[in-house]
């Protein structure tokens, strides 16, 4: 399944936060969305996923989600949205029990995306006595329950330790090579863009635009840190950026 | 002079500050974390016993300003002996238990409903903060003509005094249960059902809780205002009677049952607490 | 040695101040609070002060109202009232074993042949057959406070029929009444004053008299501190003169009718000042006539009534047992009856 977005825009009131954004989401393929703080990226991921409605343009879904998905879009958020009185297989059992699934059908799909995220001894520990990589991870598994046929991640590195965050990144690449899997990957972070992106979307400042897309060719798993083809990625992206993210800073900030 | 020369002191940096004038760096942290002293709270208690009792034993605490402690444990024994004590911790504690689990509920139910919808927050906000104030125990004549002067004016008194406050404690938790979360159970799209059961629920049980607390306590309260009329037997009644016949050892006797079942209570409501929200970091 | 000395000549002062030529105060500006109820129970008091009584005796007398006469029983052992009348409450008796407090005279009394207090029962109640008092078993008997007088002659007045009537404690008259009126409860027993009021408004029905099951009732008597009984006897013995006399008037106005038409409505109109000062003289008047019920003559105290008072607080263990007649009474200020 394939997303398309057409000439999106959205306002908050009199503010102005998406113009014209035209995108389409390839299936099996990430697609960053980068841009300076306040650019609209994160609000650009509730459109696509439907927890807000756009003030002009249309996103419509391309396709069919495959067979077995439970929740065609689905979310991974910055600060993981665990419920924090749940286990860690209580968290990805309730966006389960929603469905008719059998016993045995919800005990193996825990098992497997537990096991894939590598949380199966885990599985009886509540949130609060997890790592913040573990708690992302237990997200992880809880959107991969679904089967969903496109993951809208936002920032979902963003509130981890440095450490974490790389260590995070290769998991997020094992897990794409195993079962590729079609994600909108919003960040400000742009190592993590070029990482992990097939492509990457780069947007202005408020109200944002569609600055660039660049494609990178090269497959994930030879994206090793320090690759200089991903430097000089990483470098050019941030020329664009740059005056954008120097302005950007330099605005006041309104609600939204 | 030669030491003057000596290489070490050349390659030192320049300093005026002299060895002598080393010393320690003031310390100013520490304090506002009150520390668990376990023993404290009960020692305050043996304390003032044991004063009150000295007092009353060499005189200088006259008979009509306090009952001696000794006479009012043994009023206490002879009332758990005689079964008396019973007769009048039942009533009680029926009365206690059934007021409070009506208000309360309907305060959880109505507190959901002011946390869930706008209209409801509208209509129900305004009249919830005007019944707050009211005294209930000034309604009791009220209640008395409404639901008569059994059993039923007690329980509408204990309930109707234990609703407002759990209504304010369970809106208020509700507002403060994260919204991340519910955006989550939407995002996987989780029934409205299913969100307020599985989500806004345990995350508002928190303030709920904390809310239970101040509601019992306020229900101990009304139990004696809810026992001054038409009750023959109960704690509250208990204690008016004894206050009527200027009986200060049952008079004290029924303070502390009061008193022992408020603690109680805490505890009971500690202990849940213990076990619903273990998952509070 | 000084304290002595002025306890020891104010009791001489107090006992020659009783021979009754002697023409002038003996305790001249002694201020004192004297405890009362709006009850034409209380009405000898009242006289005493509009007449001057108390200001002949050389009492300056202030009165302090309750609603109800426990709290006056407290307010007589704080100090803050020096005299009280009222029924002999189970906090009165508990007072005086704390040697708190004394009763030292009588006043309202129930007598053969005047009316007195009454039994009432509910109009729902009435018309469920409780025409009489031998209905009660089972029934609803209001009360202010256990160990109160309406306790007492609920109680009796059930051995008495040998039923078991349920004591609803309401704490005050007030609810009591509006208990009776709207059906909450089926029974009571009041002055006559309230009583027929109520009664005569078809608000309740009498069922009896309290005179029928206890003959002779003391209803209230004159109690004082203990420490006036022990060390200012002269002002408890003024205070039951002018109280005596003021007893004398009502008795002979209202009681006994001796006194012509015109003291009668003198002593209404006096009355009307302190009972039903709220409505007008023509509504009160039937009531505090209606009301008249015997004040002692002398605050004579009749012991056998109080006696039996005294057994039924221990009997229903609302009172220790320990507690003597000479405990909660000093008979040495008045006339003893039996």
């Amino acid at each position: 399944m394939e997303l398309s977005l057409r000439n999106v825009s959205h306002a908050y009131g009199e503010t102005q936060v998406l113009d014209d954004i035209s995108l389409r989401v390839p299936a099996g393929q990430i697609s960053c969305i980068v841009g300076p703080s306040g650019c609209g990226k994160s609000t650009l991921l509730r459109l696509i996923g439907g927890l807000e409605r756009p003030t002009e343009g249309e996103i419509l879904q391309l396709g069919n989600p495959p067979a077995g998905c439970l929740n065609p879009l689905t979310y991974v958020f910055q600060d993981f949205a665990l419920l924090p009185w749940r286990t860690a297989e209580g968290n990805v059992r309730l966006v389960l029990e929603e469905h008719r699934l059998t016993y045995s059908e919800v005990k193996e799909i825990t098992y497997d995306v537990l096991g894939r995220t590598s949380l199966l001894e885990f599985r009886d520990v509540l949130p609060k006595n997890l790592s913040g990589g573990m708690k992302q991870r237990v997200a992880i598994a809880r959107a991969l329950a679904v089967k969903p046929a496109v993951m809208l991640m936002d920032e979902p590195l963003s509130a981890l330790d440095a450490q974490t965050r790389e260590l995070l990144m290769e998991d997020l690449v094992r897990l794409w090579l195993r079962t590729p899997f079609t994600s909108v990957y919003v960040t400000h972070n742009l190592a993590e863009a070029v990482r992990l992106g097939h492509r990457v979307v780069v947007l202005s400042r408020r109200p944002g635009r569609i600055r660039e897309t660049v494609d990178i060719s090269l497959p994930l798993d030879q994206r090793d840190r320090g690759n200089p083809m991903l430097a000089d990625i990483e470098n050019h992206l941030w020329d664009i950026m740059r005056d954008e993210a120097a302005e950007a800073d330099q605005e006041l900030v309104h609600g939204g | 002079m030669a030491d003057d020369l000596s290489a070490p002191k050349t390659t030192m940096p320049k300093t005026r500050m002299q060895v002598s004038e080393a010393r320690p760096v003031r310390f100013r942290g520490g304090g506002f974390r009150p520390a668990r002293r376990r023993w404290l709270g009960p020692l305050v208690f043996v304390v003032l016993i044991a004063l009150a009792e000295w007092g009353t034993r060499s005189g200088w605490i006259g008979n009509l300003t306090l009952p001696r402690p000794s006479d009012v444990a043994s009023t206490l024994w002879e009332m758990a002996l005689s079964g008396r004590l019973w007769l009048h911790l039942a009533p009680s504690l029926t009365r206690l238990f059934v007021g409070a689990t009506l208000g309360v509920s309907a305060g959880i139910a109505v507190g959901l409903l002011i946390g869930l919808f706008t209209y409801a927050r509208a209509a129900l906000v305004p009249l919830v903060a005007a019944l707050f104030p009211i005294p209930k125990i000034a309604l009791l004549p009220l209640f008395v003509i409404w639901f008569g002067i059994d059993e039923m004016s007690k329980y509408a008194l204990i309930a109707f005094g234990t609703f407002t406050p759990t209504v304010v404690a369970t809106y208020g938790a509700v507002d403060n249960v994260d919204r991340t979360l519910i955006r989550m159970g939407q995002s996987f799209g989780l029934s409205w059902h299913s969100i307020v059961r599985k989500i806004v629920l345990p995350g508002a049980m928190p303030g709920i809780l904390s809310g239970l607390r101040i509601s019992l306590a306020i229900a101990v309260i009304l139990l004696v205002a809810a026992e001054m009329l038409g009750a023959e037997y109960g704690i509250g009644a208990f204690i008016l009677e004894a206050g009527s016949l200027y009986d200060l050892e049952r008079l004290f006797a029924g303070v502390t049952i009061l008193s022992l079942l408020g603690v109680t209570i805490s505890f009971a409501l500690g202990l849940v607490e213990a076990k619903l929200l273990n998952w509070r970091s | 040695m000084t304290r002595m000395n002025r306890r020891h000549a104010l009791s001489l002062i107090g006992a020659a101040a009783t021979l009754p030529a002697l023409g002038r105060p003996a305790l001249a500006g002694t201020k004192i609070n004297v405890g009362a109820l709006h009850f034409t129970s209380h009405a000898a008091s009242f006289v005493a002060f509009e007449r001057g009584y108390f200001s002949d005796e050389g009492l300056d007398v202030e009165f302090k109202f309750f609603q109800a006469a426990q709290p006056m029983a407290v307010a007589v052992a704080s100090g803050d009232a020096d005299f009280g009348v009222t029924a002999i409450s189970g906090g009165l008796v508990s007072l005086a074993e704390k040697g708190a407090a004394k009763v030292i005279g009588g006043a309202l009394s129930e007598e053969p042949g005047i009316d007195g207090q009454k039994i009432l029962a509910s109009n729902a109640a009435y018309d469920n057959g409780l025409t009489s008092p031998a209905g009660l078993d089972g029934k609803s008997f209001g009360i202010t406070q256990a160990g109160s007088s309406f306790h007492y002659m609920g109680s009796k007045i059930g051995m008495a029929e040998g039923v078991k009537p349920k004591f609803k404690p309401l704490q005050k008259v007030g609810a009591i009444i509006g208990a009776l009126k709207s059906g909450q409860i089926d029974a009571w027993s009041i002055v006559p004053h309230i009583a027929k009021g109520l009664a005569g408004a078809g608000k309740v029905k009498i069922i009896g008299n309290v005179s029928d099951y206890i003959p002779n009732y003391q209803v209230t008597t004159v109690f004082t501190s203990a420490n006036i009984v022990s060390g200012d006897r002269g002002k408890a013995e003024a205070f039951l003169r002018a109280f005596s006399r003021g007893a004398d008037d009502y008795n002979a106005a209202l009681v006994d009718k001796t006194a012509g038409d015109d003291a009668a409505m003198a002593m209404v109109e006096l009355i009307h000042k302190y009972v039903y000062a709220d409505k007008p003289l023509e509504k009160a008047e039937k009531s505090i006539r209606n009301g008249a019920m015997r004040i002692n003559k002398g605050a004579a105290l009749n012991m056998a009534s109080v006696r039996d008072q005294l057994n039924w607080f221990k009997s229903e263990g609302l009172v220790k047992d320990s507690i003597t007649e000479e405990t909660l009474v000093d008979p040495s200020f008045v006339e003893i009856v039996n």
